[in-house]
């Protein structure tokens, strides 16, 4: 279906542009306002701007990995089955 | 998205295939982006702590970059309903040829 197609593209380009501008704004423009200011209750502490990327990037390695994986192994017991 | 629409776009028809041309400037790029950084981190006019962040977010920029092209391509895919009937026509066609000679087709 067209329409679902275009829904998720809609989707994937809001959550991409929300991730963008909510992490630029936590690295670059709330270390330099005042400890005081009402907007830094809306974001974490800076060391999680470093901890949730690392993450999120070590487990898409080996989700990515673990796909590979699975594949090789399915296709190699393939070959075995008929051989 | 990005690299592949440059290689496509910067080669000629009679032009050869130059591989290692796009690669120089993919690391002349990078060594651009560590020079400034290590300039900055020299420089310390910002804290140390927001200079180690730098490349942190440039990866993530990068990403978020890939995953709006992603999605801007979704929404902007042409579909061909017509193209798409004449070829399922051709295929049952061909399944039905290649039967009758014999061939394995498999399912779907």
């Amino acid at each position: 279906m067209e329409l679902a197609d275009r829904a998720v593209g809609l989707l994937l380009t809001l959550i991409s542009l929300s991730i963008f501008t909510y992490f630029t704004f936590w690295v670059i423009i709330v270390p330099f306002v005042d400890s005081d200011h009402f907007v830094h209750q809306y974001f974490l502490p800076l060391e999680y701007a470093i901890i949730i990327p690392v993450f999120a990037g070590v487990a898409l390695l080996s989700l990515l990995s673990l796909f590979v994986g699975s594949v090789m192994l399915k296709s190699r017991k393939k070959k075995n089955k008929k051989a | 998205m990005l690299t592949f629409g440059k290689l496509t776009n910067s080669q000629d028809k009679g032009a050869p295939f130059s591989p290692m041309k796009h690669i120089f400037k993919i690391i002349s790029l990078l060594a651009a982006i560590s020079a400034f950084w290590v300039g900055l981190l020299q420089a310390s006019i910002i804290p140390r702590t927001h200079t180690w962040l730098l490349p942190i977010y440039l990866v993530v920029s990068l990403g978020c970059y890939g995953l709006l092209m992603v999605g801007v391509g979704l929404m902007q895919f042409p579909t061909c309903p017509q193209e798409a009937v004449l070829l399922q026509q051709d295929i049952a066609e061909a399944k039905g040829f290649l039967k009758d000679k014999g061939v394995d087709v498999g399912s779907d």
